[in-house]
């Protein structure tokens, strides 16, 4: 006991020296630390500033353009209100949204069956199914563009019909992105399935009554990435769009104010516009947040 | 046990949920699949049902030609353009009547979304000049009616007419004469007296603080300014398809060396930004080039600050010249369809939607310069600030042909490697690394645009085929020998194209040409410096 103690206080000692290098390097590392920080928020900060600018010029009319200063002179929701009422945003957003609800649930599910699946069942050719899946994960999806604009096309659900299409698309090979899920479900000892077995449950219960609570991290994970994807898709969203208003997500139709003839009159609107974006993707993180890292490091420990 | 239960009920009613959003992604695409189809059958019904809609020559149709179309016109436009469109039902007197689908899409992304499936594309659309040639290559432009080409031609300004033409082909509808640059200046920072010169406009950006913003690292379509000031050209060959077959082009020469001499003043000073965006004025800039789309955006930010004006002169070795730009238009292209009846009634819409009413329409509410004739004349039009600065500049403008989509790449760099240059050499290698970069589009080296040949009806040849020659030095070429016969013709060209080449003037023969006075075996000697060809008999 005593040989103990010495050791711990031999230790604390220890460190009380490195105390004085100890603080100066941790002094260093936070003030890195906070210019990293302010040179990631910078941007983020100044479109907030941005979507709430108010004022007007001498003429009366709404200062819409870029300006040199950072603080609105006036603040106010104007941008807002005129972002909701006057233009084809609301149609935007509501398009991403069913997309992105869409596609969270039913990705869930594909990402989920599949996982549970490959982790579980022993069956004929399963090595070569995930072999094939991995060899056609290697493609890069953009090369698939033309060919899937052209089946879209012939199922019109291109141009103002875009929405279901999209959905469609990104649903339809969530199948493959099953690998974070498989490798958590493979750390549940197999003994719980057996066990679960020998009780009588179904395999399917296994899954539901077994599984999906201990892996509830990689669950919400799943949900999170489902969800926030197609918020940020552009590519190919603004091909399926075809310039067609009503078929537009948020990016393809905010990035649309940017050329030369809206610019000037939307640019506090398109700040507006990304802050409300980042809305329902933020609300949703800061709800499942505490299983987001688990569910990240949690797939992570076997491929 | 119970949380347990919670759990999978709600996961049932999750997965059930996703089986019902399953649904409108699979049924929707059936349901809508159908409506077209039967849509275009309606249509067509109508088409061959009605009577004879107006046919070639447009005379009298019975009864109505209904026609249904999809438009794609610029946001601004949307309104103002189906009025129009009621207009003309109202007015024409053939009996069409048109019902238009039309959708917002900005002039500059035409071609794009054209291009990407011109099945679904819009069947008459408005495009910006420069991506004719894409349009004409891609076939996504129907031929204008023969009988209305000529009216075109005599209504509307000759340079925009032109920019609808491939080869002798009119493909295009004039529709704006508007697509060029000029200055806009804050009229409190920047005196009247030193608007015509480069040189003390940037003297005065450099005392104020305030910005010169002219875009020319990231644009070459504002960077030739300087060369078109200097008297550059840079001209594309384009055949009746709408390909580019060739180049002439002398920015890589004495006047290029002028040019980039005075770009060189406004990117070296330390308050020149590349930049085009009007919004500068509210970040610290006294100048912007731009265009007219800008007018009432900049009005917007500086009121009665706001001034017009052509863009200024830059001096030289102790000459002016005044910078030059770019002058484009808009047009209106109509899809090719197999059915010719609607092809012509489209065309007769096109030709209504781009006559001087429209134009003028167009000028009052959205401020587009007409390229109609006589709407330019229109008193309005030569009050508006915006459209009188850009006339002045135009007197200085070339008009925008059709351009290889690698030029734009490959000038616009020209400016970055001007703000580097460290003395006149340096300048002189941006240019020949500009020359040597657009004489490789067509696979031509310097040394192959150099060379001289000779092109005849000799040696069994018929003006088809290049004799090289090689340089002797002093600007002598010589050929090899050549069996040639009395009465038979050639010059000499250089490069393989017909920009230079030299004949014999004195020879009788009425295109200048060489005569071979007897047969025999000759070498073709070239004096260039002389411009005098002799036959050496061997």
């Amino acid at each position: 006991m005593s040989k103990e103690q010495k050791e711990a206080q031999a230790v604390m000692k220890q460190h009380m020296g490195l105390k004085a290098s100890q603080r100066l390097s941790n002094t260093i590392v936070y003030i890195i630390l906070i210019i990293m920080s302010i040179i990631w928020l910078v941007p983020f900060v100044a479109i907030v500033l941005q979507s709430f600018r108010n004022e007007t010029n001498a003429a009366g009319e709404l200062v819409t353009w870029r300006v040199s200063y950072w603080l609105p002179k006036k603040w106010g929701i104007e941008n807002y209100r005129s972002l909701f009422v006057d233009t084809s945003f609301p149609r935007w957003y509501l398009n991403t949204f069913i997309i992105a609800l869409v596609q969270c649930v039913v990705q869930t599910i594909i990402v989920l069956c599949m996982a549970y699946t490959l982790s579980r069942f022993r069956f004929k050719s399963r090595g070569k199914l995930m072999r094939f899946m991995m060899i056609l994960g290697l493609f890069p999806g953009m090369l698939t563009m033309l060919i899937l604009y052209r089946v879209l096309s012939d199922l019109n659900m291109t141009g103002e019909h875009a929405v279901p299409g999209l959905i469609l698309v990104y649903v339809a090979s969530s199948g493959m992105g099953y690998y974070v899920s498989k490798g958590f479900f493979d750390t549940i000892p197999k003994a719980l399935d057996e066990a679960a077995r020998v009780d009588g449950a179904t395999r399917f219960q296994v899954l539901y009554k077994i599984i999906l609570p201990l892996a509830k991290p990689i669950v919400i994970y799943t949900i999170l990435t489902a969800f926030m994807a197609p918020w940020g898709d552009f590519v190919f969203a603004a091909y399926i769009a075809h310039a067609k208003e009503a078929g537009m997500n948020v990016a393809v139709g905010l990035n649309s104010w940017l050329d030369k003839d809206h610019i000037v009159k939307y640019y506090t609107r398109f700040c507006a516009g990304g802050v409300m974006v980042a809305v329902p993707v933020s609300i949703l993180f800061m709800c499942l947040q505490k299983y987001y890292v688990e569910g990240v490091t949690g797939g992570a420990v076997k491929g | 046990m119970k949380i347990k239960r919670i759990l999978a009920l709600l996961l049932a009613v999750v997965m059930l949920l996703a089986l019902a959003a399953c649904k409108p992604a699979e049924d929707k695409p059936a349901e809508s699949g159908k409506t077209p189809e039967t849509k275009a059958t309606e249509a067509n019904g109508e088409t061959k049902g009605g009577e004879t809609p107006a046919t070639q020559g447009g005379e009298t149709p019975a009864d109505t030609y209904e026609l249904n179309i999809k438009m794609w016109v610029p946001d601004a436009a949307v309104d103002l353009t189906k009025r129009q469109i009621e207009a003309f039902n109202a007015s024409n007197s053939y009996g069409i009547k048109v019902t238009a689908t039309i959708d917002a899409l900005s002039e500059a992304d035409s071609a794009t979304q054209v291009l990407n499936d011109i099945s679904t594309a819009a069947d008459m659309y408005f495009f910006a000049q420069d991506q004719f040639a894409r349009l004409v290559r891609g076939g996504a432009l129907a031929q204008v009616p023969p009988d209305m080409v000529a009216t075109i031609a005599a209504d509307n300004n000759a340079s925009v007419v032109a920019a609808g033409k491939s080869g002798d082909t009119q493909y295009a509808y004039p529709l704006t004469n508007d697509n060029g640059y000029f200055m806009y200046y804050d009229k409190s920072v920047i005196p009247e007296e030193d608007l015509d010169s480069l040189e003390k406009l940037i003297a005065d950006c450099e005392a104020a603080g305030k910005h010169f913003a002219f875009e020319q690292d990231t644009s070459a379509w504002y960077n030739a300014s300087f060369f078109f000031g200097a008297g550059c050209h840079s001209d594309w060959v384009l055949n009746d398809d709408g390909s580019i077959v060739g180049v002439d082009d002398d920015f890589d020469s004495d006047k290029g060396l002028i040019a980039v001499k005075g770009m060189e003043k406004l990117v070296k000073s330390k308050m020149f930004l590349s930049s085009s965006d009007v919004a500068e004025f509210a970040n610290g800039a006294a100048i912007v080039v731009s265009g007219t789309w800008a007018y009432n955006d900049v009005k917007s930010i500086l009121g009665d600050n706001l001034g017009a004006t052509d863009l200024p002169s830059f001096e030289v070795d102790g000459t002016e010249y005044h910078l030059g730009s770019f002058s484009g238009c808009k047009l209106l292209g109509v899809k090719p369809d197999s059915d010719t009846d609607r092809v012509y009634a489209m065309n007769l819409l096109a030709q209504y939607l781009t006559s001087e009413t429209a134009q003028l329409e167009r000028f009052n509410e959205l401020g587009w310069g007409p390229a109609n004739n006589a709407a330019a004349q229109n008193e309005k039009v030569l009050e508006n600030p915006a459209l009188v600065a850009l006339n002045a500049q135009n007197q200085y403008a070339v008009p925008q042909g059709q351009i290889d989509g690698a030029w734009w790449d490959i000038a616009k760099v020209i400016s970055a490697e001007v703000k580097e240059a460290k003395s006149e050499d340096d300048l002189k290698a941006a240019l020949s690394n500009y020359s040597s970069k657009i004489y490789a589009i067509f696979e031509k080296t310097d040394a192959e645009k150099n060379a001289w040949s000779v092109i005849g009806g000799i040696c069994g040849s018929s003006w088809d085929k290049d004799f090289p020659m090689t340089d002797k030095g002093n600007g002598i070429f010589e050929s090899e020998a050549l069996e040639l016969h009395a009465g038979e013709t050639f010059k000499c060209r250089q490069g393989g194209s017909w920009d230079v080449n030299i004949g014999d003037p004195n020879s009788g023969d009425p295109d200048g040409n060489c005569v071979v006075e007897a047969d025999g075996t000759y070498i073709v000697r070239l004096d260039v410096n002389a411009e005098t060809i002799e036959l050496i008999a061997q």
